[in-house]
């Protein structure tokens, strides 16, 4: 009896806070139906008193929805499968191999997290320019081959295959590519799965980057696309709000499906510390 | 942990090593160390790519900075924001993660779920809806308390405003990392507590805590990074105002180098916040070393 | 060998980049016609159909029969902000003459706008043509070319030029010109029981007329009579000054002096509204214009831009627009205008792009069509004298407001942006900060000239026609 009042008093606490989380959401979702009028209007309701369908034919207007939105997904899932790859070779190797300089490369890697973005965005944007990737996909694709904070969840995922299976099939006479394909990669699911969710949500939400090394608006990104609803004198808010109702549906689907590797991948990686 | 080296270094196992470790410090020569070098150099000069100025200053650049009340407001903004932001973030984030994965709850995924949410919404978008959230006389805030508070029109309330929205937004992120650490909990050594008659606090402080230790630390180090560089909600929800009380550091460099096009000096600023983000950090590895 | 691998691969892009442009054309269009009104779009697609054949234009004159670069096939971008209908009619207008040019609309976040486009035009893949405003105009002037119109032409047909030209060169000139007015909820004005007769011609007035709308609940405002909240600094320090004689720059058209008394005049009058008369608060709304659209504030001081976003996003504000109040009657100058610019020619841009884009920019200033389009769209008074009648004009609101005292208004340059957002900031200092006004002023002016040291920034307050 006392565990069921717990239960419910925790429930309800957790409900509660759940609603307070939802609700802003909500609104904007709610919002994504009304037009700009209700949205900025002096008596608000929560569900649009006019329900319109206008702001998601609007958002079109701006910018070709469906062309960024594929862009994004292109840019997104090769990026991601890369930085999960590279990772994980990564990884492997400073996890598994003993050489001289892999703490000191593991430690630039390492700080390689802590410089901001700022530092390095001039020079990299001077230097895109001057390798004359501007505009191509090559700028917005090479410069995020290899991730600090991939290498460093894979590394420590590292840890949790045991040497024995590796001994047994170097002793089997298996080489190092074969091993790392057929035996490391498909025993990090979880650590895969967990990095793959990050970068994906990053690559997806990365604005400032893009922005600057993409003009052409056949290539431009989602991401950049949901700032163009702020124009000089007003904000289009329906629009945006629809916009990004739909461009958070790729992430979260990845995270929903994903959700027990990921989990488990980070509970792998972070925790040995 | 004790790890066995094996003898033999068999040709693969160097060619795959020495293909992993050339790539790895090629590009990040190309793509770190060079563009920190050209930072370093410019935040020497008086660079403009618009005009194509770029003249030596010596260290003027980081002489002026030191004298810009502007910019120390922003570096104790930064850090006040950071340290509030952060602790909320993890204080609630454990919280809520503990309650979850107590047996008294039987929906983990969906919670897990929903706190998510706001995570994966693009920043901007959430910026403008708390935007209107805390707008005196229209927004939900000043509707649910009866108010008709400015809230982000008042330098007493403007950043604790972007500090809730930025926990609001990011407590998530903390409730899954502490999951998936909690889960992780040898429960051998939470049942041996329990046959040892631990009451639950006592669990909670003397076996899951120090247990979390690293997972904290990982949350801990990758929220000083983050928001350390956070500048997105200042710019759409106060630029900076009223007046420079919501100066943020990241928002000033930002500001500096894309709308007055004074790369030197940003670079310049660039450096001195990187120093505080590499002081933050060790400190809280201290801290936590000390904690042992 | 590696060039012509090189120039295969950009061919590639070509093809590809021109099937994915006619797809982003065909798609604007069908969402055209239904975000806006139909009467536009078929405007557009008439004249899109109607090839003009003969010459057109008064002293700046365009030859429809000339082809443009021998007839041969050509791309180039054209980068605005915000406005794809309004620029796919001059590219409509402009590629049914020219079949063999291609143009492709590139639009930019306002915001970023300025970000990007200098980073993009220092180099060779910049637009050829791009849309300027000139509130950036130090950023962006260096990669100009020059117009190849004689300067004199251009005079005789547009107001302003002469502040425009730079060792006898014109980089980009106003197409029209904007300022601020006051907008009046007319449901509010009758039910205060104010008739048109009221209309203020003085500040006083203006304080007066505020205290009759303002309705209060106890002590919280429910309706503001007046409100200048977040526009304190581009609609009144930057301009009410002038009313008094008070130019923003000193005589070296290089100093800003806008801690004076004149401007503190101003404020000081504001703060009295809000505080003394009651007539607003500065919590009531966070800004201005959009109090104004949701009816909370009943009058409200904006530039011919909010002439738009009333009727795109209030359409049930019933609205008027009188010209901004006075001190005397009889000021030295009403107001600060600003310009909306032509276009500028990107002088790093492949030479043949770069004579298809000066053939533009003339197309464009000597069509009336395109001109009286522009203006109305953007609600600027159009700077061509020509139209200075026109009816279309004359039957916009915000345009009929100032028509009457069109040349009492001063341009004071492009000024940098330094002194609208340095200004705001002393602004919000004073509102919410208890700043003194004094010192809010005095910190602004030196923020101001600190960052006008690295810009060759110059007024033009004294080419105003009644400087004194």
């Amino acid at each position: 009896m006392k565990k069921k009042i717990q239960s419910i008093v925790l429930n309800i606490i957790l409900i509660s806070i759940g609603i307070v989380t939802m609700i802003p959401f909500l609104w904007m979702v709610a919002s994504s139906f009304k037009a700009n009028k209700e949205i900025t209007a002096l008596y608000q309701t929560f569900l649009p008193k006019a329900f319109t369908l206008q702001n998601y034919v609007s958002m079109n207007s701006h910018f070709n929805f469906m062309r960024f939105f594929a862009n994004s997904l292109f840019i997104t899932i090769t990026l991601t499968v890369i930085v999960v790859y590279s990772s994980t070779i990564c990884g492997f190797v400073l996890g598994k191999y003993r050489f001289r300089g892999r703490e000191l490369l593991f430690g630039l890697i390492l700080s390689t997290m802590m410089i901001p973005w700022c530092v390095t965005i001039i020079p990299k944007y001077t230097m895109i320019k001057a390798f004359g990737w501007l505009n191509s996909y090559k700028a917005l694709i090479i410069p995020g081959l290899f991730s600090g904070f991939g290498i460093f969840m894979m590394k420590q995922h590292m840890e949790t295959i045991p040497d024995e299976i590796l001994e047994a099939a170097r002793i089997d006479g298996a080489n190092e590519f074969y091993i790392f394909h057929k035996i490391v990669l498909p025993m990090s699911k979880n650590g895969i799965a967990s990095i793959a969710i990050f970068q994906f949500l990053w690559t997806w939400e990365d604005y400032l980057w893009p922005y600057l090394a993409i003009s052409d608006r056949n290539k431009q990104l989602l991401s950049v696309g949901l700032r163009m609803f702020s124009g000089q004198y007003a904000t289009d808010f329906g629009a945006m709000f629809a916009a990004t109702a739909i461009s958070i549906i790729p992430v979260l689907l990845t995270y929903l499906i994903f959700q027990k590797q990921f989990i488990a991948g980070i509970a792998a990686s972070a925790v040995k510390g | 942990m004790f790890k066995k080296q094996h003898a033999l270094q068999s040709k693969s196992e160097i060619a795959l090593r020495n293909i992993v470790v050339s790539g790895t410090l090629i590009f990040y020569l190309i793509f770190l160390i060079v563009p920190i070098g050209i930072a370093l150099v410019g935040s020497f000069h008086e660079w403009n790519p618009l005009d194509g100025t770029y003249r030596f200053l010596g260290l003027e650049n980081y002489i002026n900075i030191m004298k810009s009340g502007d910019f120390w407001n922003s570096i104790w903004n930064t850090i006040l924001f950071s340290v509030v932001v952060i602790f909320f973030r993890v204080g609630l984030g454990f919280l809520c993660a503990y309650a979850i994965f107590s047996s008294l709850i039987k929906f983990k995924g969906f919670y897990r779920a929903i706190y998510y949410m706001p995570v994966v919404t693009p920043m901007i978008a959430v910026a403008y809806v708390w935007k209107f959230i805390y707008h005196p006389q229209i927004g939900l805030l000043n509707h649910l308390l009866g108010t008709h508070v400015n809230w982000l029109m008042n330098a007493n309330t403007a950043l604790i405003a972007i500090m809730a929205m930025t926990i609001w937004k990011d407590f998530g992120y903390a409730v899954v990392m502490f999951m998936a650490g909690l889960y992780s909990l040898p429960e051998d050594a939470m049942e041996a507590a329990k046959v040892d008659g631990c009451t639950g606090v006592q669990l909670l402080r003397y076996v899951t805590l120090p247990l979390l230790k690293p997972m904290t630390l990982f949350v801990v180090v990758t929220s000083i990074i983050n928001y350390l560089q956070a500048y997105v909600q200042v710019m759409v929800m106060t630029e900076g105002g009223p007046g420079k009380a919501t100066y943020l550091s990241s928002y000033i460099i930002y500001n500096e180098a894309f709308v007055k096009y004074n790369f030197g000096y940003a670079s310049a600023m660039a450096f001195i916040l990187f120093v505080v983000t590499a002081v933050l950090t060790v400190i809280s590895f201290r801290v936590s070393a000390d904690k042992v | 060998m590696r060039k012509r691998l090189v120039s295969m691969l950009l061919a590639g892009c070509m093809v590809v980049s021109l099937c994915g442009c006619g797809k982003t054309a065909a798609g604007d269009t069908a969402t055209d016609t239904t975000s806006t009104d139909s009467g536009t779009e078929e405007a557009a697609t008439e004249e899109a159909a109607a090839v003009p054949g003969e010459v057109f234009g008064d002293t700046v004159q365009y030859d429809p029969n000339v082809p443009i670069n021998n007839g041969e096939d050509i791309k180039i971008d054209f980068w605005e902000w915000g406005s794809d209908e309004l620029f796919q009619q001059i590219v409509d207008g402009y590629t049914a003459i020219h079949p063999n040019v291609q143009i492709e609309l590139v639009n930019n976040p306002w915001e970023d706008y300025w970000t990007k486009l200098p980073l993009a035009l220092d180099g060779k893949d910049g637009p050829a043509i791009f849309n300027i405003h000139n509130s950036y105009h130090q950023n962006i002037v260096n990669y100009c070319a020059p117009y190849d119109i004689p300067t004199e032409d251009l005079e005789k047909d547009f107001n302003g030029v002469a502040a425009h030209v730079i060792d006898g060169n014109v980089y980009y000139i106003d197409y029209g010109i904007m300022t601020g007015s006051v907008y009046y909820n007319k449901d509010m004005w009758e039910a205060a029981g104010l008739t048109d007769a009221d209309i203020p011609k003085t500040w006083d007035d203006m304080i007066a007329v505020a205290k009759k709308l303002t309705i209060k609940d106890g002590d919280n405002i429910v309706q503001a009579g007046w409100s200048f909240n977040d526009n304190v600094n581009s609609n009144y320090l930057m301009g009410v000054n002038y009313q008094l004689g008070q130019n923003l720059f000193d005589t070296d058209n290089k100093t800003c002096v806008v801690d004076n008394d004149a401007t503190k005049k101003v404020f000081q009058m504001l703060i009295d509204a809000y505080d003394k008369e009651g007539v607003g608060s500065k919590d009531f709304g966070t800004s201005a214009t959009d109090s104004f659209g949701q009816g909370q504030a009943a009058m409200a001081i904006a530039w011919g831009w909010f002439n738009n976003t009333l009727q795109s996003d209030y359409p049930d504000i019933n609205y008027g627009v009188f010209e901004i109040p006075t001190f005397d009657g009889d000021p030295y100058a009403y107001n600060r205008y600003n310009g909306e610019s032509t276009f500028g020619i990107n002088k790093n841009a492949d030479e043949k792009q770069q004579a298809v884009a000066q053939d533009i920019v003339k197309y464009f200033l000597a069509n009336d069509e395109l001109q009286v389009k522009f203006n109305l769209a953007m609600n600027t008074f159009p700077a061509k004298t020509s139209l200075a009648d026109n009816e279309e004009i004359l039957s916009n609101k915000a345009m009929a407001a100032i028509a009457d005292h069109i040349d009492k208004y001063i341009w004071p340059g492009p000024v940098p942006a330094t002194v609208e957002d340095s200004l705001k900031i002393a602004a919000e200092n004073v509102f919410y900060n208890d700043m003194s006004i004094d010192e809010a002023l005095k910190t602004a002016q030196d923020t101001i000239n600190n960052d006008l040291k690295s810009k060759n920034f110059e007024a033009v307050e004294s080419l105003y026609k009644y400087a004194k």
